[in-house]
């Protein structure tokens, strides 16, 4: 008797020690937080979600719980210069009165594009943030799409970046806010359909509220096609036992009809 | 003339681009192609099932009223958002008996938006948020 009772506490030590030690015991929760030793105020790592959610309007303020500071602005309409801002709106209408029709015109994701920047921090779908010494990923779930800015690196001179869908982003910490500086978009690479010139710049203040919300207050300057600063704010919701999954945009059965430049639905039977 | 139709073509082609990259702003694409106050049910038998992004797509061999056959194709959401609101990869295979509530094409042709899908053992799902709701029973 007195053998089974020690047989059975040595049983319930063991299984105990093991659950404490086993390599999976990484909390679900903890998954994904940073291993850099950044301190929780600058610690981005983790996957997060929209907040208030992306569904509706990039630009709609929500409800917000009270840990995630005061309410959301809505995003104003883009201060382009007044020779832009014809051709802008009648493109904005063009596009209104083709879904009206039920003619939509084909877009980039037509095409399988990503959104590319500043776009692709709207957060659509969930995204994930790796901070590692130095640089903080970011992996969009849609289309795949990696960014990567460079903590403490040289900025890159505006007349020598690249053109590309992410650009090219180098930061600096001002206090606890991580300030973002990104050159190099592709022309047609554009949010909410503004366009813009090689000198645009798009500056973020990336700032964690508590432990589980931080904020990214953005800002394009384009002395170009821009009047003044455009400024606009996503915040974004822990996501703790969300794992990404992987998004090839393989078969879109969308096309843009080569003629209208519609967008289309293909068929088998067409193939 | 070849070489102009090229320039044309790749001129349309960019023109398009532009347009369209940034059209990004509040969702992946426009759901204007179909009509969504104009709800159908369908009933069917799955020819096939394809679990790929952009969007899932499922061919269904329906029956019509003059009991001849026509094979619709049903644009889903895509694997991610279809994950979260509960649809797995294998849930669906051909052959399955499907019942569907779809936002058919204005164009009149056989494709159509999907709403709310019942599998065969009762199951119901949703083609999540930004596909809309169903608004027929």
């Amino acid at each position: 008797m007195r053998n089974a009772s020690l047989v059975l506490s040595l049983a319930v030590f063991a299984s105990t020690f093991s659950l404490l030690h086993a390599p999976s015991a990484v909390a679900q929760s903890e998954r994904g937080r940073s291993d850099s030793g950044a301190p929780a105020n600058r610690d981005f790592g983790g996957t997060w979600e929209r907040y208030p959610p992306a569904t509706s309007s990039a630009s709609t303020p929500g409800p917000l719980a009270p840990s995630a500071g005061p309410p959301l602005l809505a995003s104003p309409p883009p201060p382009l210069k007044q020779q832009y801002l014809a051709e802008y709106e009648a493109g904005q209408k063009k596009i209104r009165e083709a879904d009206a029709r039920g003619e939509p015109i084909a877009t980039g994701y037509t095409h399988c594009l990503p959104d590319g920047m500043p776009s692709m921090m709207m957060a659509m779908f969930p995204m994930e943030v790796l901070q590692t010494a130095g640089q903080v990923t970011i992996i969009q779930e849609a289309y795949n799409q990696v960014r990567r800015i460079y903590i403490g690196a040289p900025a890159v001179p505006i007349e020598d970046a690249e053109p590309g869908f992410w650009g090219h982003s180098t930061a600096k910490w001002d206090g606890d806010t991580l300030v973002v500086d990104t050159v190099g978009i592709k022309d047609y690479v554009r949010f909410r359909n503004v366009p813009h010139s090689a000198q645009m710049r798009i500056s973020e203040r990336m700032h964690v509220f508590d432990a589980d919300h931080f904020e990214d207050q953005i800002t394009i300057t384009d002395p170009v096609y821009l009047t003044s600063a455009w400024t606009f704010t996503w915040r974004y919701q822990r996501k703790p036992d969300y794992k990404l999954y992987e998004y090839v945009c393989e078969d879109n059965r969308e096309f843009a009809d080569p003629e209208s430049g519609k967008a289309r639905m293909r068929f088998k039977k067409d193939e | 003339m070849t070489v102009n139709l090229l320039r044309k073509t790749g001129i349309a082609t960019f023109a398009t681009l532009l347009l369209s990259v940034c059209a990004s702003a509040h969702a992946h694409h426009s759901f204007a192609m179909f009509e969504h106050d104009k709800q159908i049910k369908l009933q069917g038998t799955v020819k096939d099932f394809q679990w790929t992004n952009p969007h899932v797509y499922i061919e269904i061999d329906v029956a019509d009223e003059s009991a001849s056959r026509k094979v619709w194709t049903i644009e889903c959401a895509n694997p991610g958002i279809l994950n979260r609101v509960g649809w797995k990869f294998n849930m669906i295979k051909p052959g399955d008996k499907i019942d569907i509530i779809v936002a058919p094409l204005r164009s009149g042709e056989p494709g159509a938006l999907l709403k709310q899908i019942t599998l065969a053992d009762g199951r119901v799902f949703s083609n999540g948020g930004p596909a809309g709701t169903p608004n027929i029973k």
